[in-house]
């Protein structure tokens, strides 16, 4: 900790001359909707080649301030409006620079920026793979309490509890080891003792999008990128005074047989978020503090959560601005592993009954980035995330964690001209674990990458890309990695990309699938640990089109290949004794290949809009000749929504196939009884909502009714997803 | 309106449907047939004790054999019960074998020759599956709430399986 906030601090005395600013102006100006000239609030404003940026406010203005002499561009963008730039506007004093903007109605947004895909902004059409958004409305209006709940609606993407599929990457391993890369605003975020996605410790009310990127990505992100990243980008500071409160309250509905009725009590879900974000000159600050209690439609399953969350954006100069953000989050969860059996599927085994999970996780961060000219900048960041929890079972202490990962990175742009980037950087990470299931073990990695984007021809846009990466884990020797991307956009008109690309990914092994020991876990069968664990790798490619049809249908298509090898899955197997055990194996080479189309429809001036996305997914285990295990072959998302003034009426279908294929042997003997029983998903979610805050009132109302048909199945072995659940949500902005 | 009809008739018709459903409170256990050769039974004073034995441990010892039928939960159980017995001389017997959810590694049928109750006095006369691979017995497993059929046991007193001890 004391490290990063010398590093923070070095960085002001390194740059102090940049403190000291000339004279400086300011560009205001208002944002209007060309078809109506009604103001538009919300809208992006960013003063290209600088830091510098701001939103419309209710009135549709804006004002940066402390703009230094010189000739900008400003661009103005917003969802469901055509982006608009504003050249050569001249800055040469302390006066107020004027301009006027008017946005032109897209009924399909086709202009939507992306960060993720080439480590820079692009546009979404530009990019060579496939990547789908979440934005901070479609959270909001779903009333979505962590991340991964958001997720279940991505096209591609499925989820077994809380471990993350894309395009049946990762199956299931309890967490352990995911093959899906979080980020958080850019850096890893996976915990250092599980390599697990903790969907937890992100501040959910404080995401402004999430951007999903499908297939291997190893060259740009490095280990864990084998099936795609997953980026969360937190909202900046608003630029004026701003209280957001937000009161949700769920209850569960009974489910439809008697015999899962374990309490004659309602169940309730309930939570509040409040936030204060404000401006002080150069100074931006975001505030939140949030209190969930959730008592759970399963027998001990209730968990009590309180987070906060802060950010600090400091502007040093129009060129150069320093972030800092944090979050602390403190947790008590039941712990319900999985049922006890099928006829009494919301209580847990037993042995589960007193059993909980006290955890403490935070992280603090920190991103510098400064533009040293109009062609180049760079960036600084790093990020200390930290994990402890603790496993009881009455008021005895079974098993504790304790990790602890700092990553670094730095990253270059170059732009030799609009047609020709460059980017590089290096990264560094150290982790250390201590924990009586994994034992005392320190890791330590180091990376270098560079990717070149060229406008080959009017129309061709090839990307290419490398990265090394290098691993020591403890006592182990230690590991590198080289691994390439290609990518190609092709413009056969304004309306229409084909892209395709090729890329790897691999994945080390965790600490705790390498040492994870335990003379007898909670299904008796003990858990030995492997050393010999080799790393996990990945080659993925995809060929695909986005076309919008009309200025109503947007249409993108997809098919991809992937082939896995060495993948690391907990298996059981016997001793001489003809005893069994557990332990993380390289077991399996796989290939995954499929389809994936989105379609989106805007009806009758967007009163009416609908979201279609289906993945039909083929995954082989070429080691057994199979079927892989825990992935469904078909995944099929639904979403339309009804706006009639201030009133929006949504409706989201889900459907995931059965799987065909589980972990007969973990049934067996964990045990799980009636742990092969499951259905396909077949879920139905409504809501409405009221949007008082253009009326003057400064208050969103909205009802939501989750698995509105209280249908019952399983995401995950033995565990009952969540019945017909019933939310009022209350928002206000002050 | 057509899309909006279309997804109310999908609500209607996933609201019919309920997914997982608890299955019916069925007493856990195995059942089927025992056959015997014909012409095979023993003298009747060797007969003191016939069980169908179901054992979730193999291969079994002396020692495996007590702690299994004595210790609590037990791991051996026997039908119809440690004081009762199969009947003789009979060319079949259909059976109902109601224990704890478990897997059964050993299933068969046990011979008491002698009046004494020792390993001695024991020895397994037919083995579930034992036409497969006579070293390696078909496993039963028995989940809650399920019943199991077709459990078969051929006995030929005259061709005795491996013996576990």
């Amino acid at each position: 900790m004391s490290f990063l906030l010398r590093y923070c601090l070095a960085g002001l005395f390194v740059f102090p001359s940049l403190l000291a600013q000339p004279s400086v102006g300011t560009i205001a100006g208002s944002v209007a909707d060309s078809a109506t000239g009604l103001p538009l609030a919300g809208a992006n404003i960013v003063l290209r080649g600088t830091v510098l940026g701001t939103a419309t406010n209710a009135s549709g203005e804006f004002r940066l301030n402390r703009v230094p002499p010189g000739v900008y561009s400003v661009v103005v963008s917003m969802v469901g409006y055509q982006r608009a730039i504003v050249s050569d506007i001249v800055v040469i004093d302390a006066g107020i620079h004027s301009i006027r903007v008017a946005l032109h109605p897209m009924l399909i947004q086709t202009e939507q920026v992306v960060v993720t895909a080439s480590r820079r902004e692009q546009s979404l059409q530009d990019v060579p793979v496939s990547v789908s958004t979440v934005t901070a409305e479609m959270i909001a209006a779903r009333n979505h309490i962590t991340l991964d709940d958001a997720l279940r609606y991505v096209p591609g993407v499925n989820l077994m509890q809380d471990q993350v599929n894309i395009r049946g990457s990762s199956g299931y391993s309890r967490g352990v080891g995911s093959r899906v890369l979080l980020l958080l605003d850019g850096l890893p975020f996976l915990t250092g003792d599980t390599g697990e996605i903790n969907w937890e410790v992100i501040p959910v009310h404080e995401v402004e999008r999430v951007e999903v990127v499908k297939g291997a990505g190893s060259a740009l992100y490095g280990s864990s990128a084998l099936g795609g990243v997953i980026n969360v980008l937190t909202r900046d500071a608003s630029d004026a005074p701003r209280i957001r409160a937000r009161v949700f309250s769920g209850l569960y509905d009974k489910p439809r047989f008697a015999e899962w009725e374990w309490s004659r009590q309602s169940r309730f879900n309930s939570g509040v978020m409040v936030s204060y974000s404000d401006k002080t000159g150069p100074l931006g600050y975001l505030m939140s503090v949030a209190r969930t209690v959730d008592e759970g439609y399963r027998q001990n399953d209730a968990y009590h959560r309180w987070s906060v969350y802060t950010k600090l954006k400091y502007d040093l100069s129009s060129s150069q601005s320093l972030t800092v953000s944090g979050n602390l989050l403190q947790r008590i969860h039941g712990n319900f592993f999985w049922w006890r059996n099928l006829r009494e599927a919301t209580r847990p085994a037993d042995d589960q009954l007193n059993g909980r999970v006290e955890s403490v996780r935070g992280n603090i961060g920190f991103s510098y980035r400064e533009f040293v000219s109009d062609r180049f900048f760079y960036s600084m960041k790093g990020i200390y995330f930290g994990n402890s929890w603790e496993d009881y079972m009455g008021t005895r202490r079974n098993y504790f964690s304790r990790s602890d990962l700092v990553s670094m990175e730095f990253q270059g742009t170059y732009e030799f001209s609009p047609r020709h980037i460059l980017t590089f950087g290096a990264a560094g990470n150290y982790d250390r674990v201590n924990a009586n299931l994994f034992g005392a073990h320190p890791g330590i990695g180091g990376a270098a990458y560079v990717q070149d984007e060229v406008d080959l021809l009017e129309r061709l846009k090839v990307t290419v890309g490398l990265r090394f990466d290098w691993q020591k884990v403890s006592a182990l020797p230690s590991t590198s990695e080289i691994h390439p991307k290609v990518g190609v956009v092709y413009s056969l008109d304004s309306e229409t990309r084909i892209r395709a690309s090729y890329g790897s990914g691999f994945r080390y092994p965790s600490i705790s699938e390498i040492y994870i020991e335990s003379p007898k876990n909670i299904s008796q069968v003990p858990i030995l640990p492997n050393p010999a664990l080799l790393v996990e790798k990945s080659s993925s490619m995809e060929v695909g089109a986005s076309s919008t049809l009309g200025s109503s249908i947007a249409v993108d298509a997809a098919f991809f290949s992937s082939s896995f090898t060495n993948l690391i899955e907990p298996g059981v197997a016997f001793n001489d004794a003809n005893e069994p055990y557990i332990r993380f194996d390289n077991v399996t080479k796989a290939r995954i290949q499929g389809m994936e189309l989105s379609v989106n429809i805007e009806w009758w001036k967007r009163l009416f809009s609908t979201n279609l996305g289906y993945t039909y997914i083929w995954p082989r285990d070429l080691t057994k000749q199979t079927m892989l295990q825990f992935r469904p072959r078909h995944i099929f998302y639904s979403s339309a929504t009804i706006s009639l003034g201030h009133l929006r009426l949504s409706t989201d279908v889900r459907y995931v196939s059965r799987i065909e294929r589980i972990d007969e042997n973990l049934v067996r003997f964990a045990p799980i009884p009636q742990g092969d029983e499951r259905v396909p998903i077949n879920v139905i979610d409504v809501r409405a909502s009221y949007d008082a805050v253009e009326l003057g009132v400064p208050l969103r109302v909205g009802l939501n009714v989750n698995n509105v048909a209280n249908y019952h199945y399983v995401e995950l072995i033995g565990n009952l997803a969540p019945v017909r659940t019933y939310f009022l949500i209350l928002e206000g902005i002050f | 309106m057509r899309i909006l009809l279309a997804l109310g008739c999908t609500v209607l018709v996933l609201s019919c449907e309920p997914g997982l459903s608890p299955p019916p409170n069925v007493e856990p256990g195995f059942g089927g047939t025992v056959y015997f050769e014909r012409s095979t039974w023993p003298p009747a004073d060797s007969l003191n004790n016939l069980w169908i034995f179901a054992s979730q441990v193999y291969p079994l010892d002396s020692v495996k054999i007590f702690a299994g039928l004595f210790s609590t939960p037990p791991t051996i159980f026997l039908y119809p019960g440690f004081t009762a017995s199969l009947p003789f001389f009979v060319d079949s017997l259909s059976y109902a074998f109601n224990l704890p959810a478990a897997t059964y590694q050993y299933v068969g049928v046990l011979q008491q020759f002698r009046e004494e109750i020792s390993v001695r006095s024991l020895r397994v006369v037919g083995v579930h599956g034992a036409g497969t691979n006579p070293s390696q017995p078909l496993e039963v497993r028995v989940d809650d709430f399920q019943f199991i059929h077709g459990v078969n046991i051929h006995v030929n007193f005259h061709k005795l399986p491996p013996q576990p001890f």
